[in-house]
């Protein structure tokens, strides 16, 4: 199977065709040995039911959002002797995540009939530390996440109703447990919600019992798409390959009918018509995303006065001009007017999801962009919230206070951009923006906002390295180690941590591992800023020397020259030092007192 | 003759081999797939294209292909 052919066949994969699926999985597994694997991540998969159709699966549904696996299979119901022997095969295959398949007769001891809650509570505390235990063990041993499903509620129920009725059931204290462990669960271990994926399929077609006491499986095959692609959306997630930005058409999509020829009064959007309150239902479901924090936007083909009057003048709408980032309605075909709100909103193409009523301008974005998700948006927009919802597209690791008031941040900066014009020049408009920076050591209340912009920036990146949150908790701990975060707000809006920094002191010279900054706040002077930062934090930290390395990626060519910039002068290797790397380009700066300063209009508190 | 024909339409298409022709012996020795995993994709392919159900009894012995043909006629006829 050549590449081309693998593409077209991740693209059509049919969530419900198992049987496809599985024989993709396995025709993977015979020509994925022939790819590099350098650039793979390796994922081991534990579990008490037997997990090789998963893992077939899984392997089809990581390369469809662009994850090169290289998966190790755990025994058969060796969750324990894998995890808790220092010299198993897990740990020899070293893993970059652990995968925990559970099922629910994992529980052994469930609480007897009229249990007391003190009672239920020592056995919450006994299936903790169980948990507890594996998770210390292979976070001592390898410095992994840890991806463990919740119990899916079994369908049999001894007491039938009364189940919910009691506390001390089984199917209660089940959930009780699912909840319990989601309290004491240390931060590098995340909660795969799997009880979620067989309600949504319904239990009757998930539990599958001639497959379970034939070979173990605690799931019909049927299903197995909706858990691979569940799974490997987190681990995309998990990996920096999140999706900010949803497009919107306009005509048929946001309303019914088209603008052009009803005028704005003459849109269907009657929450008296049952398909006009189909329509708003699905403005109310975007407007809810963009209140967790994604950015709108929207691109139709229409002109640009008649497409904005919906918005201004009919009081139906849910959606207001202001929950709209980048506003773009001409004749122009849709793959370029998708790059431009990339270019405008300063993300990715890749961060780009595309919602078109009209399967023809779909076809052309897929050709075109392959890197937008496309949603398969249905024909009936009565399902349009429930096919977006069910496709996902927006599964992030993490929601931060920062991501919710970034979608309000992009408009901000467009109001921003339009009122620049009364400015004489540049310096006079930062000037009046009275930015202020807040620049810190990283603590416990940051640390998630931190690791969120390592692992998701990619443009203003020097060295993409990837960090989790134990690498992170050790550099804190670590005396050669400075972790800094600078927070940014100006008299528009609060932007909170936008650039990390991690400088690492190899004698007498200061590394900088990690330099990231976001690129809401480019060309506002906080480069300066932070190189200021940087030198003041080396001195500190006794060095007399600073090293920068720039290691080329396809997206981040934007600081190619940020350190030559700043006077750094170009070096082919360092002697004594650990700073040697083959992939990127070495810069020194020799004399700390030759840094090369811009001025900025940013006070510093 | 016609279940024989579809049953080896299946068996093609799950262990992926368009030259495969069955034989009323065949089984899992002669396929090197075949194993407790395929054989329970094979049992729900075949169950969705003839439209039945097969208990934990049925699953477990019906073995080879001949097995398979007698089990499907008696319970079509049904």
């Amino acid at each position: 199977m050549n590449e081309k052919e693998l593409k077209e066949a991740l693209d059509n994969i049919e969530i419900e065709d198992y049987l496809g699926i599985l024989k993709l999985g396995k025709r993977l597994m015979n020509t994925i040995k022939a790819f590099k694997q350098e650039k793979s991540i390796k994922i081991a998969v534990l579990g008490s039911c037997s997990i090789q159709h998963l893992i077939s699966a899984l392997r089809v549904y990581l390369l469809k959002y662009d994850i090169q696996a290289d998966i190790y299979q755990g025994e058969y119901n060796g969750i324990e002797m894998d995890a808790l022997s220092d010299g198993s095969d897990l740990y020899k295959f070293n893993p970059q995540i652990v995968l925990i398949m559970t099922y629910y007769k994992d529980i052994k001891i469930i609480p007897d009939l009229f249990a007391g809650d003190n009672d239920i509570e020592l056995h919450l505390k006994r299936e903790e530390s169980r948990y507890r235990n594996l998770w210390n063990h292979i976070n001592e041993k390898c410095q992994c996440h840890i991806f463990q499903t919740n119990f899916v509620l079994p369908s049999l129920r001894t007491l039938g109703n009364l189940e919910y009725k009691y506390k001390f059931s089984k199917n209660t204290y089940i959930q009780k447990i699912n909840l319990h462990l989601l309290d004491s669960k240390p931060n590098n271990v995340d909660f795969i919600d799997l009880d979620f994926i067989a309600s949504y399929v319904g239990k009757g077609k998930w539990f599958d019992n001639v497959a379970y006491f034939m070979s173990k499986q605690a799931f019909s095959l049927e299903v197995i798409g909706f858990v691979a692609d569940t799974i490997a959306k987190m681990i995309a997630a998990h990996k920096g390959l999140v999706r900010k930005c949803l497009v919107l058409d306009l005509d048929n999509t946001l309303w019914g009918g088209i603008v052009g020829d009803l005028g704005f009064e003459g849109i269907n959007l009657d929450p008296n018509d049952p398909i006009g309150e189909a329509y708003l239902n699905f403005q109310q479901y975007v407007l809810d995303l963009k209140n967790r924090g994604v950015i709108l936007a929207v691109c139709s083909k229409n002109d640009l006065d008649i497409a904005k009057e919906p918005f201004i003048e009919n009081k139906k709408m849910i959606l207001s001009l202001d929950d709209i980032s980048c506003f773009i309605a001409n004749w122009d075909d849709k793959s370029s007017n998708l790059r431009q709100i990339a270019s405008e909103l300063n993300i990715g193409i890749d961060s780009l999801v595309f919602f078109d009523d009209n399967p023809a301008e779909r076809e052309i974005v897929k050709r075109f962009l392959p890197e937008v998700w496309v949603v398969n948006v249905p024909e009936d927009p009565a399902n349009y919230a429930s096919v977006l919802a069910f496709e996902n597209p927006f599964e992030w690791s993490y929601i931060t206070k920062e991501d919710i008031s970034r979608s309000q941040s992009y408009i901000q900066n467009k109001k921003r951009i339009t009122s620049n014009l009364s400015f004489n020049d540049y310096n006079e408009y930062l000037q009046d923006l009275e930015m202020q920076a807040f620049i810190k050591y990283i603590d416990n209340d940051d640390s998630t906002r931190f690791l969120q912009l390592i692992n998701k920036t990619n443009q203003f990146n020097l060295r993409t390295q990837r960090y989790n949150e134990l690498q992170i908790e050790q550099f804190s701990n670590d005396k050669n180690y400075s972790l800094i975060s600078i927070s940014i707000s100006d008299k528009f809006s609060e932007y909170g941590i936008v650039s990390c920094i991690i400088l690492r002191k190899e004698k007498r010279i200061c590394f900088i591992d990690t330099w990231v900054m976001s690129c809401r706040v480019l060309k506002r002077g906080i480069e300066s800023l932070v190189m200021e930062k940087i030198i003041e934090s080396a001195t500190e930290m006794g060095c007399d020397q600073v090293v920068g390395e720039y290691i080329p990626t396809v997206k981040n060519a934007m600081v190619k020259n940020i350190y030559i910039d700043f006077g750094f002068e170009p070096v082919d290797f360092l002697e004594k030092t650990n700073c040697s790397s083959s992939e990127g380009n070495l810069y020194l700066l020799k004399d700390l007192n030759k840094i090369k300063q811009n001025p900025y209009y940013i006070s510093k508190n | 003759m016609s279940i024989k024909k579809d049953l080896e339409e299946i068996f093609r298409d799950v262990f992926e081999d368009n030259d495969l022709e069955l034989f009323d012996k065949m089984s899992a020795k002669d396929i090197d797939d075949w194993d407790s995993l395929t054989h329970i994709q094979l049992i729900l392919e075949i169950e969705k294209a003839f439209q039945v159900k097969f208990t934990l009894e049925e699953v477990m012995k019906t073995q080879n292909v001949g097995e398979f043909i007698d089990l499907l006629t008696i319970k079509i006829r049904k």
